[in-house]
């Protein structure tokens, strides 16, 4: 149509000065590539500002920080289990108070599963006992005894750790009714000690040794 | 939700919350509302961490559910909330100045743990208080009562929604959760408790080792077996009247920079700006354009006690304030003396607009800060025009208009001559749209702060087993100087970190207090942003 000026010849479809440069100048080059990542920069940032309030904000920051990794609400990521097990991993581990949620404020769904074989450990709620039935309890009452005559000085705290914490998973077990359960919850908590021969304090790292030595019983005696 | 946001929500709730925490939250925050079971199919993780993830997140008002049609029950994220975390130190540091130690801990106590009882709050800050004492000295919780109603009565804390109290005989099953409703007036109710009681001082080992034996020492809080009286009434924090708050703080220390530095006096403007801002606290919703007209005799009633300037003096303080063009007062009438109001939406306005004249200063230079300045007053420029007015050479002008254009500081707006929009005949102004630019701003720094949350994790993850071997120095030391040991032997520990590798650290530490300031910094632009978009956003 009449608009077309030349078949070819470079022209442009707009008002070149508009856009501030004059005809025939050398434009600036193409960009063939994306920006760098971390361009330079003409001018330094200002100081941060810096007084009393900041200061004091930024120590606040700092040891919030180290709080909220010692808070029940930071759910550690389960670690995978190391080829060997350290000693002092028992006794660094940092121990945190459990947190329970108020279930009334919570969906229905959100309580954990009283049926399920291996419940969350928020479970263990220490007022729920109700109706303890005698011989669970009469087992525990022995194996305590049992650990106690063993009486190591300075595992006494564990110890006891366990024999609340057994005792509070006893009762959890006779609500459920179910001693497999309750049992394989127990098998389940980490500091296991385990009605074998072996005595803990022998060996260094007792966890899961139990376990395996009555397996290789047989073999282990010639 | 934009991928910056939901980047930093990701690093915010890992360093909070750890992963799986994380995980969960994130991925609600990218899907929207789900119900347990896809949450769980979707992420993979077993349905017993899901739930308590959920519980976690739930605690900390950051998750809220909803009960839908056939029973099921969806789970929301609240993004926005995630993203206060950064603020909790200013928060905290903020009831610190209302409030001194005790209201500090009061809003710390109920920012970790998201929401509590009243009788748990006070319980523990009275203990926290104690510890910090001198020996033999107790905080009362009475004390720490009266701080917290305080706190309520100001509405800096507030009732969480709860549970309503269903009759007995409910004939239909339970709902699958819970309702929880709230009203207006009962909000700030502080329920009458008689809280009688000192706090404790952990007790050292030594006292304990004579008295009961160390199985029955008390790990756990949960050796009270009485009722508690506030059973199922919980706090928490009000983030809203902070950021009111923070507001004020802004707008007022805003006037003062503009007028104080021009009257002998000083800080008669601010402090006028101030009472006005304080009257109107309680009676202006948060969200309004304008405070309540306030006439001129009650804020000369109001003034704080100290300040003895005479009625005339505060008539033309009002009177300066209200013709300033930044129009930070408006006078609204004429009875009582005159009638004055706080323009809130644009206070909010001149302050996201000096932030952006501030990072365009800052970014490229300050000729081309003159050209934001002046495409801002003028509103729409040609190029000539720009040239023109800002007396800069065309070539460099040109060169700064495109710089900020592809920074997006700075849009084009087209106005055609004829109905075929020719690129001849079409006239391209610059302007500068502030809700836009505002926008682009906050997306930047939310960017940001994610890049140093990384780039500090970095440093700390580089140097772990340096940090690690000092923290155990340390903690040797501390152990051998509570046993009593010698100066040659405290000076051998210590020589267990060489030179070098104290030089290292005291990089690292110096490094991480500067990331750390900048995102405070960084988060205190944001907060700016934030409101004046929030209150455009409300006008429209």
């Amino acid at each position: 149509m009449a608009g077309n000026k030349g078949r070819g010849r470079a022209a442009y479809t707009f008002n070149i000065e508009a856009v501030g440069f004059s005809r025939g100048e050398k434009l600036p080059d193409v960009v063939l590539k994306p920006p760098p990542l971390f361009p330079d920069t003409d001018y330094k940032p200002v100081p941060l500002k810096a007084g009393e309030g900041e200061d004091y904000m930024l120590a606040l920051k700092q040891e919030l920080r180290e709080t909220m990794k010692r808070m029940p609400y930071y759910i550690e990521t389960p670690e995978e289990k190391q080829d060997i097990e350290r000693y002092s991993k028992r006794y660094m581990k940092v121990y945190k108070e459990e947190w329970i949620p108020d279930w009334r404020r919570l969906p229905r769904e959100m309580m954990p599963r009283k049926k399920c074989k291996k419940g969350p450990k928020s479970v263990k709620a220490k007022d729920t006992s109700k109706g303890v039935s005698l011989p669970n309890t009469a087992d525990v009452l022995k194996k305590i005894e049992e650990l106690e005559k063993r009486g190591d000085g300075e595992k006494s705290d564990e110890e006891n750790e366990e024999k609340e914490g057994g005792k509070e998973k006893s009762k959890e077990g006779d609500e459920e009714e179910d001693d497999d359960a309750a049992e394989q919850e127990e098998y389940d908590e980490e500091e296991q000690e385990e009605e074998n021969d072996y005595i803990n304090s022998y060996f260094e790292d007792g966890d899961d040794f139990g376990a395996d030595s009555d397996n290789n019983m047989d073999e282990a005696t010639y | 939700m934009t991928q910056a946001e939901i980047k930093l929500c990701s690093l915010l709730l890992q360093e909070h919350f750890g992963e799986i925490v994380e995980k969960i939250g994130v991925h609600l925050i990218r899907t929207g509302s789900q119900p347990l079971r896809v949450i769980a199919h979707d992420t993979g993780t077993s349905l017993d961490q899901v739930k308590k993830a959920l519980c976690v997140l739930i605690q900390h008002n950051l998750v809220m559910y909803q009960v839908h049609k056939r029973g099921v029950v969806e789970y929301e994220a609240q993004c926005s909330r995630v993203l206060r975390m950064l603020r909790y130190p200013r928060y905290i540091y903020t009831a610190k100045t209302l409030y001194s130690d005790t209201g500090e801990l009061i809003v710390e106590e109920l920012l970790l743990n998201g929401k509590m009882t009243m009788s748990a709050v006070v319980k523990k800050v009275a203990d926290r208080l104690t510890e910090t004492m001198e020996d033999g000295k107790t905080m009362d919780y009475a004390e720490v009562s009266n701080t917290f109603v305080r706190l309520a009565d100001t509405h800096f804390v507030q009732r969480c929604p709860w549970v309503p109290a269903t009759e007995n005989s409910d004939p239909e099953p339970p709902p699958p959760a819970p309702i929880l409703v709230i009203s207006e007036k009962d909000m700030y109710l502080v329920p009458k408790l008689s809280l009688i009681g000192k706090g404790k001082r952990r007790r050292s080992s030594d006292e304990d080792a004579a008295g009961e034996p160390k199985a029955k020492r008390p790990k756990h809080s949960t050796d009270n077996k009485e009722p508690i009286p506030d059973d199922g009434i919980y706090w928490q924090a009000n983030l809203d009247r902070f950021h009111q708050h923070f507001r004020d703080q802004a707008i007022v220390s805003a006037v003062a920079n503009r007028m104080d530095q021009f009257t002998f006096q000083t800080q008669t403007s601010s402090e006028i700006v101030r009472t006005m801002l304080r009257m109107s606290e309680i009676t202006t919703p948060s969200a309004a354009p304008f405070t309540q007209p306030l006439s001129s005799n009650e804020i000369f009633r109001s003034l704080p006690v100290g300040y003895n300037i005479s009625k005339q003096v505060l008539d033309q303080y009002l009177t300066l304030l209200a013709d300033d063009p930044l129009e930070f007062v408006g006078k609204s009438g004429d009875s009582g003396g005159g009638m004055y109001v706080i323009n809130l939406h644009k206070a909010l306005g001149s302050l996201a607009t000096a932030t952006l004249e501030s990072v365009v200063q800052e970014r490229f230079g300050s000729r081309c800060a003159r050209i934001f300045r002046l495409v801002l007053q003028k509103k729409h420029l040609e190029q000539k025009q720009v040239e023109d007015f800002a007396m800069i050479p065309a070539k460099e002008a040109k060169d700064m208009l495109y710089k900020m254009l592809s920074g997006n500081f700075i849009s084009l707006q087209e106005i055609p001559k004829t109905p075929d929009h020719a690129p001849s005949r079409t006239f391209y102004l610059y302007t500068v749209n502030i809700l836009s630019a505002a926008r682009m701003l906050l997306h930047r720094c939310y960017k940001s702060i994610a890049n140093l949350i990384e780039r500090r994790q970095f440093e700390t993850k580089e140097n772990k087993r340096l940090l690690e071997k000092s923290q155990r120095v340390e903690a040797i030391i501390a152990s051998m100087q509570a046993t009593g040991a010698e100066e040659a032997q405290l000076q051998e520990i210590e020589e267990m970190i060489t030179a070098p590798e104290r030089q290292q650290l005291e990089t690292l530490k110096r490094n991480v207090n500067k990331l750390d300031a900048s995102e405070i910094q960084v988060d205190e632009t944001i907060f700016l942003l934030e409101s004046y978009i929030e209150s455009t956003m409300k006008r429209q």
